[in-house]
């Protein structure tokens, strides 16, 4: 009887003592608050965080540049330590000072990146003030998807979605933000997101260039991928990057990928050090852990984006991209569009 | 404190059980009458719904048909080819007019078409000639307005086409800048190529305003039943919910085998049908029947499902009144059951409790009540043992308390002549003289002894000795009041109490009459023996407060009265 009440007051001592530690540690335990895309940050990776930094990390995800701008300005940034946008998107928000300037010395893994990702000046809207707003984390770009069956010399060019030889064998996007650029592009333009006013009529008549030479414009990439296999489209602006390379190789097409000479319009994702950032180091040591291989080569394999710390097997390093920026009317160039691939000649496309 | 467990009694639980099983009975009857009705509703609801989305399938393929034999008789009409292949410009016109008065025609009939247009293979897809509709009618289209359609899948998919083939268009909203009144309206395109041997010229293609023919297929259906289109990848088309048809066309996708998960297998797999019950998104919970068909001769998948929905609630509408009837019966005959068992128990039960009463009345000696003895049943046989039983202890009671009776009075009575012995004679004494004390009544006794009864004894023997004792026993009883006691104390010596007497005259009287009669000869074995007999008197309260003191007065008295000479009677005390 004695024994089994000691017994149990041991039992009783000791759950005592162990029950409150975890508890305590819990508690104790700092938080970093991610805003991020689906993929940027999956629970494995998390969880990798989580264990080295002895924290935790409460990640919320958004799925749209509107979805992430409501949960930013909500609380005018303040409910975030951290958060992933793009270069074009971050204006309005370092505008809105929600984003904090951040010190690339204190990110030891950013001697990893490619060079291109570095030269943080040569990207647009990174540098506000002389002070860097964003870590560059992952991009996509829009290529050229070519038939190596159809090429003997693989394609370089933009030009060569013009090209006559090519026609009815090309297939580009339907949107007119992006098709503007391109025709900027292959006109020899270096401003293609800022067309002056004497840039509209020939980039119109680019366009319907475009339109007489394409076989059709597509919207999504699996109806890209079909029309590409029916018709045996040569060549391919490919507006979703990679992913429509993927999507064609699983279908069993033979094809290519190429950075154009004139450079590919592209999107990058920054990390970025929100407003209501609580303890900088742990905000540094998360940038730190996300350009780790073992993190950032997740995005290639599992997202078929673009890691900034190796080169992808079709990119070569003397590839330029062309980060997007706000354009100087994106309502002029959809308008102007609309027009263009309704079959409007030149005239009616520029008519008020 | 133990409370005493109560337990319902035989009855109680016989009635609890029958009434428990007829509710049972009925309740589960009225219950998987009502589920049954249920199901059946819903299995009818789900054919219903199957047989119309066959009708609406059957009716969109008709509506589909006329659109392709309209598509290609213009196609095969000559004046189109010669608009399209005339070089002249006279020519050309010439013909283009007449292409347009055939359009135009074709419009006018048909206010399912939104344009029809002749298009060439060359100039980019050029459109040649073209009839819109507005609102305010058909329109013309030339000039300048012509488009180049060229790099339209409706175009470079046509010219591709072989022989004999025709194109249909994934549905799609149509975006194509001064459509007229198909802009922005859900948009189907039939086209067929117009060749020239072997050369392809062109192509004449009906966009058709599917929304119109949708709303057609659906005005027929009863307001409740919902009508649902999705294409071939299961993206809605038709939806009750507007902001879901079409929904790809803003960059949503909202397909069928979300809203339905059964669907899955429909969407990615062959035409066939399905019925089935699912939440609904803002609808609630309905039934759904959904028909997928492929369109023949296709050279691209265009398959589409149809589907049609009714809320479950109002499918289930007609079993509400089905339930209520079946709860008023399940009720009725619930109560009914009740009843019967409480019939049926108490029938069993009141010729049990008539034969417990019986029985219990009977151990505790109260007169019996009935039993139900005239019974055909078990209950008459055990009644009938009851009966049978109770009166064999009856019997066997009654002669058991006869003997009881006659021990009883051979210990209180004298054998041979039948007074009262000496010991009921003390006890009656000792209850005169209680009774006496009480009320202050005297009493009195007179203490007999015979005379001469021993000669008798000795000369006749002990048989006449026996007759005399008798005789005199006798005529002393016949002498006294009923009240009073004579007692034989042993031999022949014989005690009378007379209660409540105190005049001496009156004891006095009776003593002289008692000796008169003792004096009267007995007849013995044929001889007259005269005997005799002396008296002792005593009285309470003069003679003695007790028993003893006054039987021993009335003894001694006796002895006086014998001594003085016999036959006669003395007082214990004297005559002051």
């Amino acid at each position: 009887m004695l024994g089994t009440r000691r017994c149990a007051l041991l039992l009783l001592s000791f759950c005592l003592a162990l029950l409150p530690m975890p508890a305590l540690q819990a508690a104790e335990r700092p938080v970093l608050r991610v805003l991020a895309w689906p993929g940027y940050a999956d629970p494995d990776v998390v969880q990798g965080f989580e264990q080295r930094h002895k924290v935790r990390v409460e990640v919320t995800q958004i799925d749209s540049d509107t979805a992430l701008w409501q949960r930013m300005s909500a609380n005018g940034g303040r409910d975030f330590d951290v958060f992933a946008v793009n270069t074009a998107e971050l204006q309005r928000y370092i505008d809105g000072g929600m984003a904090l300037p951040v010190d690339p010395a204190a990110i030891a893994n950013i001697r990893r990146q490619l060079p291109r990702f570095r030269q943080v000046e040569a990207i647009p809207g990174l540098l506000r003030g002389g002070q860097v707003y964003g870590i560059p984390y992952t991009y996509a770009e829009m290529g050229l998807i070519y038939d190596r069956s159809q090429f003997v010399v693989p394609p370089d060019s933009l030009r060569a979605l013009w090209d006559p030889a090519l026609h009815g064998r090309v297939l580009a996007y339907n949107g007119g933000t992006h098709n503007f650029s391109l025709a900027m592009l292959s006109l020899g333009s270096e401003q293609p997101f800022a067309l002056a006013s004497g840039d509209w009529r020939p980039a119109v008549e680019r366009l319907i260039e475009l339109r007489r030479n394409v076989l059709g414009f597509y919207t999504q990439p699996e109806e890209s991928v079909e029309v590409f296999r029916r018709h045996r489209v040569a060549l391919m602006l490919a507006n979703y990057g990679r992913q429509q390379l993927r999507l064609l190789r699983a279908a069993g097409a033979d094809v290519g990928y190429v950075i154009p000479r004139e450079g590919a319009l592209a999107w990058l994702d920054c990390w970025v050090v929100a407003s209501g950032v609580r303890d900088r180091r742990l905000v540094e040591a998360w940038l730190d852990y996300m350009l780790e291989p073992a993190v950032s080569d997740l995005l290639v394999s599992r997202q078929g984006l673009g890691s900034t710390i190796a080169e992808a097997a079709e990119n070569r390093p003397q590839d330029q991209l062309r980060w997007l920026v706000a354009v100087e009317d994106y309502a002029r160039r959809e308008r102007l569009w609309a027009r263009v691939i309704s079959g409007d000649r030149l005239h009616r496309v520029l008519a008020p | 404190m133990k409370l005493p467990t109560i337990r319902p009694g035989l009855g109680g639980r016989f009635t609890l059980l029958l009434a428990l099983i007829g509710v049972l009975a009925s309740g589960l009857t009225g219950y998987y009458a009502f589920s049954t009705s249920r199901s059946l509703l819903v299995t009818a609801a789900e054919q219903r719904l199957l047989t119309a989305n066959q009708v609406l399938v059957r009716q969109l393929l008709v509506t589909l048909e006329g659109v392709v034999r309209d598509v290609r008789m213009l196609a095969r009409h000559p004046l189109l080819a010669q608009a399209l292949s005339a070089t002249g410009a006279e020519a050309r016109g010439g013909a283009e007019e007449g292409v347009d008065a055939l359009f135009a025609g074709m419009l006018e009939t048909r206010p399912e078409y939104f344009q029809v247009r002749l298009i060439a293979a060359a100039e980019h897809g050029m459109e040649r000639v073209r009839i819109d509709r507005d609102d305010s009618g058909l329109v013309r289209v030339a000039g300048d307005e012509m488009q180049e359609k060229g790099h339209f899948p409706y175009v470079y998919e046509t010219l591709r086409l072989p022989p004999g083939r025709v194109y249909i268009s994934p549905p799609a909203i149509n975006h194509e800048e001064g459509a007229h009144a198909s802009l922005g309206k859900p948009t189907l395109q039939l086209a067929v190529p117009i060749r020239d041997g072997r050369r392809v010229l062109g192509l004449v293609v009906i966009s058709v305003d599917i929304g119109r023919i949708f709303q057609q297929l659906s005005a027929e259906l009863p307001s409740n039943v919902a009508f649902m289109l999705t294409n071939r990848h299961g993206d809605f088309l038709v939806h009750p919910d507007p902001a879901k048809a079409f929904a790809f066309d803003r960059g949503r996708r909202v397909l069928i085998q979300d809203e339905f998960p059964a669907t899955a297998g429909l969407v990615a797999g062959e035409p066939g049908e399905l019925v089935t019950v699912a939440d609904m998104p803002g609808q609630g919970r309905v039934v759904a029947a959904f028909v997928k068909h492929r369109l023949p001769a296709e050279h691209d998948d265009r398959s589409f499902i149809l589907g049609l929905s009714q809320p479950l609630a109002e499918v289930l509408a007609s079993s509400d009144t089905v339930g209520a009837a079946t709860a008023r019966i399940v009720v009725a005959f619930s109560v009914l059951s009740i009843f019967l068992a409480i019939l049926l128990a108490r029938a069993v039960i009141r010729p049990l409790n008539q034969m417990l009463r019986s029985v219990e009345r009977f151990s505790s000696g109260e007169a019996r009540t009935p039993l139900p003895v005239q019974r055909r049943d078990e209950i008459g046989v055990l009644a009938r043992s009851v009966d049978s039983l109770q009166k064999q202890v009856d019997g066997q009671m009654a002669a058991l308390q006869e003997k009881q009776r006659e021990l009883d009075h051979l210990a209180s009575h004298d054998s041979l002549t039948g007074l009262p012995n000496r010991r009921l004679f003390l006890d009656r004494l000792a209850q005169a003289l209680a009774r006496s004390r009480r009320t202050g009544e005297p009493l009195a006794l007179l203490f007999i002894d015979l005379d001469h009864f021993k000669e008798i004894n000795d000369r006749l023997g002990h048989g006449a000795g026996d007759v005399v004792l008798r005789t005199v026993a006798e005529r002393m009883v016949a002498e006294v009041r009923e009240i009073d006691t004579v007692a034989r104390l042993g031999g022949d010596e014989f005690i009378i109490l007379l209660d409540a007497t105190e005049d001496r005259a009156v004891i006095a009287k009776i003593a002289g009459a008692l000796l008169t009669v003792l004096a009267d000869p007995v007849a013995v074995a044929g001889e007259a023996v005269v005997i005799g007999g002396s008296i002792g008197i005593s009285g309470y309260p003069r003679d003695g407060s007790t028993a003893i003191e006054i039987i021993a007065a009335a003894d001694k008295a006796m002895y006086r009265a014998k001594h003085e000479g016999r036959n006669s009677f003395r007082f214990a005390s004297g005559e002051a």
